[in-house]
């Protein structure tokens, strides 16, 4: 195991250096596009100068530090999560999320629709290797509105990663947010008895032999 | 009371609506003594053939994936086939995601710790410390959100198995882009074959990225029982480690002392989950001098950088990985989305001792798609090597047309030189590797001459998907002479138009509707028939209707 750290750990600076020239740091907030990647993480398409159409300054500094990972999970059937799985931020504002993972699994903190002359595919991502944290910076439209917010790991979102980021005074809540919302699909919490169909034609019979009672007089 | 008059009027009419050609034999007899044969009523046309739209065969290669070329100094082979692994990808694979440009990196979509290579420890010009990271991913897999699956993965024509597989760390989504909810491309079955040098210092980090619990074992492959720190390194849970839960990472080491083909997969509930995709070829390779290897051959296949070992004897080099797919296991994970619900339908409700397969893949895919990647591309006197497993539950009959190929190893080992008889079927019992060497010299016993010639399992289930035929795991030996410029072979016989429609796969298509659709189409319906049916249900209704009535009247003495 140590052989491997310091492999790891010699890796990571043969890996710096080979991209000294690419890199910026996340902290610095530039006004940036297209994908940041080094060894272990990512941040795609931050922005922290251009304004989008509709907005003549930044309203607010919005700053949220959202911890994921399995423990973060809200509920028993639910195997992930984010420690905030909604949040409000003010039109117009600059919003700077910190991703924590506290898992030793990749994860992500990813929306979707925002402006495309501002953020190419309309995301802006931050993803993080197991252990480790990544910081950017997004400016968000006056319009108010309910954005996705997932995790787009196989499965991630499914089983709890899904969360949503509502500016101003939102446009309604979106499907299966966890803690939020109700899933579209439910799954079948039906009891796990070989006696279900027996007992429900007992009911069954049970109230046609009544309804015929009842109605005979 | 007219009623007994009304039951003989419904009786007569339910007496001459009954088919004549289901009343018992010796009344028909008679009633043709009588009256002589029936008269002619002609026969139902065939259905009309309903206008299918078919998906195209070959698509297209607009970045140029199938060249030859070469990318941060790495010489990749051209892959003639219509479908190509990114070159970029094969790239980062040979040097390492940390030896190569930034540029190249993005365009493989790997993370840059996804494969990292290091220290020539023998000073042989390779690096010999080689660190692989593997992620679990599952394809058509259940959502909250819809009734259809996501990170949809197609085997065949609209069908889509849910799956697991061990993947490469990729950066970014699971699929091609927010409006879509197909997998990326490089996402998919099987999972990739993993390439090592014979001695090279080797971690696998398996980090679990899905909601089940998975380990990592490697088959077949030398490696200590616990690692260094007295940790379990053979991936069992009953025997040497806990597994490794959602959100956790192990590191799995080995030094490997020999050459072969080998295996890996999860041990975990292996009736499960090795059987929804958790396995992989794991090859090791003869240690040479400047020997960099194709780390990860993603979907098996052609090997486009093969190892020098493999050079100095053979032209060409494919990964074949035959797996079957069971759809009553594989659904399990579309239905319900709660992983309580899931573990339970899994690994309680499901019981492996009834199950019979229903896909049968070639480095994942079905026919008619194993046509697009996984056929094997040769010219006269060609010498290719092909590493096969079978990862399914069913024994293979592995056939090739127009060969004779030559087993050279078995489970990774050399068979003596007098084993290396020439055959034509050979089977692969569940995990079984074989090294096989294809001679394409006419000489009338390894091979007839150019051609399409198929190759697969020899038994019949394997050939179908679900079913129906041509399906599952046939491939070929395609000549390049037989070969299109985009990569298609130029077949001859039937057209294909009705393969690569998700209908015929449903079973909703006459399989020779193409070219003998009034002989052999679907026959519209007898009117005539239905209408004598309709009528008999009807009279044989209203006489217990009549009947019931009278019995509870009967009951009912107070009435
Ligand atoms: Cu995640
Ligand atoms: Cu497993």
């Amino acid at each position: 195991m140590n052989l491997s750290r310091c492999l790891a750990c010699l890796l990571m600076t043969l890996t710096a250096q080979a991209w000294a020239a690419d890199k910026q740091p996340a902290a610095d907030h530039h006004s940036h596009h297209g994908m940041q990647l080094d060894a272990d993480g990512a941040v795609m398409n931050a922005n922290s100068k251009q304004l989008p159409h509709g907005c003549d300054r930044i309203s607010a500094e919005q700053d949220f530090t959202v911890h994921v990972g399995q423990k973060h999970a809200q509920d028993p059937g639910m195997a992930f999560g984010m420690s905030m799985q909604e949040i409000h931020v003010k039109p117009c504002s600059r919003v700077t999320i910190t991703l924590v993972n506290d898992d030793a699994i990749r994860h992500q903190w990813m929306v979707h629709g925002l402006p495309k002359y501002l953020y190419p595919a309309g995301m802006f991502h931050l993803e993080a290797s197991g252990g480790t944290e990544r910081t950017g910076t997004f400016i968000v439209p006056p319009e108010p509105r309910n954005y996705l917010v997932h995790c787009d790991i196989a499965q991630h979102m499914e089983k709890g990663m899904r969360a949503q980021l509502v500016v101003g005074a939102g446009s309604g809540d979106l499907w299966a947010v966890n803690g939020v919302s109700d899933p579209f699909v439910r799954s079948s919490y039906f009891p796990q008895t070989p006696w279900l169909w027996f007992i429900s034609v007992i009911i069954l019979l049970v109230c046609a032999f009544v309804a015929r009672r009842l109605t005979i007089r | 009371m007219k009623t007994p008059y009304t039951l003989i009027v419904i009786t007569l009419i339910a007496a001459l609506a009954y088919p004549p050609q289901w009343y018992p034999k010796p009344l028909r007899i008679q009633l043709t003594q009588w009256f002589g044969a029936g008269s002619y009523r002609s026969l139902p046309e065939s259905m009309p053939m309903q206008p299918i739209e078919h998906e195209i065969f070959c698509p297209a290669d607009p970045s140029g994936w199938r060249n030859a070329q070469s990318i941060d100094g790495v010489t990749i082979a051209e892959s003639l086939a219509c479908v190509a692994d990114n070159p970029f990808l094969v790239a980062a694979a040979v040097k390492g995601t940390n030896n190569i440009s930034h540029a190249t990196l993005m365009a493989s979509g790997l993370t840059g710790d996804a494969i990292e290579k290091a220290n020539d420890l023998d000073g042989d010009g390779d690096p010999d410390e080689i660190h692989i990271r593997l992620e679990v991913a599952e394809l058509n897999g259940a959502t909250p959100l819809s009734l259809d699956p996501v990170t949809q993965y197609d085997i065949a024509p609209g069908i889509q198995p849910g799956l697991w597989v061990f993947a490469p760390k990729f950066v970014g989504m699971a699929v091609e882009n927010f409006e879509s909810q197909r997998a990326r491309p490089a996402l998919r079955l099987p999972s990739p074959a993993i390439r090592v040098e014979q001695g090279d210092r080797v971690f696998i980090t398996l980090e679990n990225s899905h909601y089940m619990p998975h380990t990592l074992h490697l088959h077949g492959a030398d490696h200590a029982f616990i690692d260094a720190n007295g940790e379990g390194n053979d991936g069992v849970p009953i025997t040497s480690e806990s597994p490794v839960m959602p959100g956790f990472a192990r590191t799995y080491e080995l030094t490997p002392r020999h050459a072969g083909t080998m295996f890996y997969h999860c041990h975990v509930q292996p009736h499960v989950h090795v059987m929804m995709g958790l396995q992989g070829l794991f090859i090791i390779e003869e240690n040479r001098p400047n020997n960099w290897l194709q780390t990860l051959n993603i979907g098996a296949g052609l090997v486009r950088v093969p190892s020098r070992g493999v050079v100095e004897t053979y032209d060409a080099e494919y990964d074949l990985h035959y797996q079957d797919l069971d759809q009553q296991l594989s659904e399990r994970i579309r239905i319900d989305n709660d992983p309580r619900i899931i573990t339970k339908s899994m690994h309680r409700d499901y019981d492996i001792t009834d199950a019979r397969p229903d896909y049968f893949t070639l480095n994942g895919r079905s026919f008619p798609y194993t046509f697009r990647e996984s056929i094997v591309v040769g010219s006269d006197n060609d010498l290719i090597k092909l590493r096969v497993v079978n990862g399914g539950m069913k024994t293979i009959a592995l056939h090739t047309h127009g060969h004779k190929f030559t087993v050279t190893h078995r489970d990774g080992t050399k068979v003596g030189a007098n084993s290396e008889t020439p055959r034509d079927v050979v089977t692969l019992a569940t995990s079984q590797r074989l090294d096989l060497s294809v001679n394409l010299k006419n000489d009338g016993l390894h091979a007839y001459g150019p051609g399409i010639w198929p190759f697969h399992d020899h038994e019949y289930q394997g050939v179908t998907n679900d079913g129906i035929g041509p399906g599952g795991n046939i491939s070929a030996i395609v000549y390049t002479d037989f070969l299109d410029p985009d990569g298609w072979p130029r077949t001859q016989g039937v057209a294909w138009d009705n393969y690569f429609t998700e209908q015929y796969y449903r079973k909703e298509i006459p399989v020779w509707n193409l070219y003998a659709p009034d002989l052999f189409g679907q026959p519209a319906m007898d009117g005539w028939i239905l209408l004598r049916l309709l009528v008999l249900l009807v009279c044989l209704g209203t006489i217990i209707g009549i009947l019931a009535g009278k019995v509870l009247k009967w009951r009912e003495p107070n009435e």
